[in-house]
């Protein structure tokens, strides 16, 4: 369905087939896909609210519309880790999803195209810049926690935020509820 | 040392207090001067201590117009900063980066009560020509809880003060009083859930020991409403919803088989005003959810965009008028309704007027709820030729149809899935108040001068969740937007004056007997002559302006003080339309300025 999406961005299509022509390739990745001894995505979920992908794809990474447009699904999504490794550095043309990568488009090409080449096609810039090792970590935490995840759920919202806040209360079943939060659906009344 | 001797009236004065509370062993009752103690009497005649400014919107009837004349057309060229305060609430929380500032200080005996997006409540000595932190309240609102659901920022736009409480809200959903003298916290209440998509950005509006609350969340699928809390007893008096229930009047403008109602939007984050000579509440109805795709929803959707008035002892719902039936454009009408009485053949007509998203400006019989005049105060409407003289309804509008589809080549809708509209979703005016000189009969609209474009999403039932965004789709920003200050002839119901500014007004207004004040979000702050609108003076705050200016006296001489810190939604969802306005920081901080 999100397909549909592409042909307001055609060099997207470019990309899926040359797949990674920028500089930050899988190569430059390649060794750090040993596990330690901690979930090795921790570093992935810290930088998921760092960069503020939260406030576009929400802690879940369902996104949604609203005023934003839509920030694509990323429990949906299909892309590979390489992919979305791209997607963050390179942003998309076309759309709202910016670009993570220090000098993207400028001393490092993005889908074969600088700042001229892509015009008005040229992707938002994200609030922070990650280095090459903080998208992978991203990706990994997107692949591992995110993608293929169906309705987010209560436990997955409470090791998003370990926190106090009641941020996560909505997710939670009839039974784990105190009485009073029947209301809570949004739909109850 | 000059520092330390200004101080020495209060602080011996908080001593004192201290004693007395360890003394007595009780916090609750702290003496307050009955010369400090706010109540209906002085509520409703404010004009009589023009030097404080104890409404949210100024007075009752929403003007914003002091007398105060100290600073005017002649020397307002010498405005200078006198102080300045720096405050905190920038954090993040939920979807938001940061927070901002788009409160209305309240200025009582020299005492200054402003709130941070998150709700913290400052008050602050203005004596002896600078500011000085007397307390801070910290709600400690639930950020990711709250700022989750916050489609539009970090926001908390002011208190009111009653007896001697200060009373504000927190984008969490509750209702605060806190002691004026001490900063702790009397009592609070939730009024409003989160977990149903529900916060609260607005001010509360004080009427006869009530505090009057109103919701956001329309995109979030609430169902909309407006509450009354006795500030006694801390009890809810009534709570009126702006959808009505099954059964209720108005239910039929709900067509659909999919319960739309239910989750049909109609928020009320804007304070309202108070007719008391009616016991009339006078309050604006937001959008109908989804915004974008109105045939989820057939029907005209009452009260959505709608002026509502209501019985402020019972909450009854005496009169509505709608701007926007079965609204395809997320044009909502929360703006306050500012009560005006003009001079008119069979004795003064008494109206509430409102600049509503949608573009016109309406006069409307408060006594009745019927229309009087209407007319487009932007440069650019696209989505209908105008209105009815008449009944000022939309010309377009067809009330046999379901689906309105006004000027349907422009028109979002599950045919025209992409469209340009004119203003834009962000309306000609958002929240950002317009004053009123009622000496000269000017209404100063502070406008976005806009187009954008929408995409259309078709709902389904199921794709409703709650603390989802509910929008049927979403905007772009494709056009650079601007702004404007429009002057309103009330007496004619014509444009007198129109001043074109390079970014659109996210601050509001104040007015004088002959100057006018507003800000731009590229930080300016500015005076401009009360007629032809000229600008007069301007400052630059290096920040960016996004509340609305007020003045006050304290040792008798005569301030303007503006909160500055750009927030909200532009800064997250409409800043492509202003690309210049991306170089703004994040910041907090009060000016205060004085010849
Ligand atoms: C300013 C909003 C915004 C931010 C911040 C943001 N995104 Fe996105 N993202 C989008 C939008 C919009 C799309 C959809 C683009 C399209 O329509 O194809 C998207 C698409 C994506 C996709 C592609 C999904 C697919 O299936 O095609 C991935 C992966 C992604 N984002 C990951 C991230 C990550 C990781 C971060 C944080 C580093 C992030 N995004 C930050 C808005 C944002």
């Amino acid at each position: 369905m999100f397909f549909s999406r592409f042909p307001a961005a055609p060099s997207m299509l470019l990309v899926s087939v040359v797949a990674l022509n920028f500089s930050i390739g899988t190569t430059a990745f390649g060794q750090s896909a040993q596990a330690p001894a901690s979930d090795p995505t921790n570093a992935g979920k810290a930088v998921f609210s760092k960069a503020n992908c939260v406030g576009c794809h929400k802690w879940h990474g369902n996104g949604g519309g609203g005023y934003g447009g839509d920030a694509l699904s990323l429990r949906k999504t299909e892309l590979t880790r390489d992919q979305i490794i791209e997607i963050v550095g390179c942003g998309r043309p076309g759309t709202g999803m910016p670009f993570f990568m220090r000098g993207a488009y400028d001393e490092v090409k993005c889908h074969g195209m600088n700042r001229q080449d892509a015009g008005a096609q040229m992707p938002p810039e994200g609030g922070t810049f990650l280095r090459p090792k903080d998208i992978e970590a991203v990706a990994d935490y997107v692949i591992a926690h995110i993608k293929g995840a169906g309705e987010p759920t209560y436990a997955e919202c409470a090791a998003f935020f370990s926190s106090t806040s009641r941020v996560c209360d909505v997710y939670k079943t009839p039974a784990q509820k105190p009485d009073d939060a029947t209301a809570s659906t949004g739909k109850g009344q | 040392m000059e520092r330390f001797s200004g101080h020495t009236r209060i602080s011996a004065r908080a001593r004192l207090l201290a004693i007395a509370v360890t003394a007595a062993g009780m916090a609750a009752a702290l003496p307050t001067s009955a010369a400090d103690e706010v109540n209906q009497e002085r509520l409703l005649n404010v004009e009589k201590e023009p030097g404080n400014w104890l409404h949210h919107h100024q007075n009752y009837s929403a003007h914003r117009f002091s007398t105060l004349k100290e600073i005017n057309r002649d020397n307002v060229k010498n405005l200078k900063v006198a102080w300045t305060l720096h405050l905190g609430g920038i954090e993040g929380g939920g979807i938001w980066s940061h927070g901002g500032l788009e409160g209305t200080p309240i200025a009582e005996n020299g005492f200054l009560y402003v709130t941070d997006g998150w709700g913290s409540v400052y008050k602050i000595d203005a004596h002896g020509g600078r500011g000085v932190l007397v307390w801070k309240m910290d709600p400690k609102t639930d950020r990711d809880w709250a700022g989750a659901v916050a489609c539009c920022g970090v926001d908390n736009r002011g208190v009111a003060l009653w007896g001697d409480l200060v009373i504000s809200h927190t984008l969490d959903g509750r209702l605060i009083a806190t002691n004026k003298e001490t900063g702790q916290v009397a009592w609070q209440r939730t009024v409003a859930d989160p977990d149903k998509g529900e916060t609260i950005t607005g001010a509360p509006l004080i009427v006869k020991n009530m505090a009057i609350t109103g919701v956001a969340g329309a995109e979030y699928g609430i169902r909309g409403w407006i509450a009354a809390t006795d500030l006694t007893t801390q009890k809810e008096v009534w709570r009126t919803y702006t959808i009505p229930g099954k059964g209720e009047p108005g239910i039929e403008t709900w067509k659909d088989s999919n319960n739309a109602a239910a989750a049909g939007g109609g928020s009320t984050w804007v304070t309202g005003t108070y007719d008391p000579a009616t016991d009339t509440i006078i309050w604006g109805i937001g959008n109908p959810g989804p915004d974008w795709d109105s045939a989820y929803r057939p029907g005209d959707n009452l009260y959505t965009d709608s002026s509502l008035a209501l019985d402020a002892t019972t909450g009854k719902i005496k009169w509505h008028f709608q701007h926007t039936p079965n609204d395809p454009y997320d044009y909502d009408s929360v703006a306050e309704n500012v009560l005006v009485d003009i001079p008119g053949p069979g004795g003064p007509q008494k109206l509430a007027l409102e600049a509503d998203r949608n573009g016109f400006a309406y006069a409307i019989d408060r006594t009745n709820g019927k229309f009087v005049w209407g007319l487009p105060f932007v440069k650019k409407v696209t989505w209908t030729k105008g209105l009815d003289p008449e009944s000022g309804k939309p010309i377009e509008y067809d009330p046999n149809k379901a689906v309105q589809t006004y000027i349907a080549s422009v028109t979002p809708s599950r045919t025209n899935m992409e469209t340009d509209i004119c203003p834009g979703n962000m309306g000609g005016k958002n929240w950002p108040p317009t004053a009123y000189n009622p000496d000269l009969k000017l209404w100063y609209i502070p406008v976005i001068e806009s187009c954008n474009r929408i995409k259309v999403e078709v709902m389904t039932p199921d794709k409703l969740k709650p603390r989802e965004f509910w929008t049927g789709g979403g905007p772009s920003q494709p056009f650079r937007i601007t702004g404007s200050v429009t002057a309103i002839d009330v007496t004619t119901g014509k444009i007198a004056q129109k001043m074109e500014t390079p970014f659109p007004n996210l601050g509001g207004m104040l007015a004088t007997p002959d100057l006018v004040f507003t800000g731009q979000p590229s930080g300016e702050v500015m005076a401009l002559d009360a007629k032809s609108l000229q600008k007069l003076w301007e400052f630059n705050t290096g920040g960016g302006v996004n509340a609305p200016p007020m003045t006050f006296t304290v040792d008798g001489k005569q301030y303007v003080a503006i909160l500055v810190g750009l927030g909200g939604a532009w800064d997250k969802w409409f800043i492509d339309s202003t690309p210049e306005l991306k170089k703004i920081q994040p910041g907090s901080m009060l000016y205060v300025f004085a010849l």
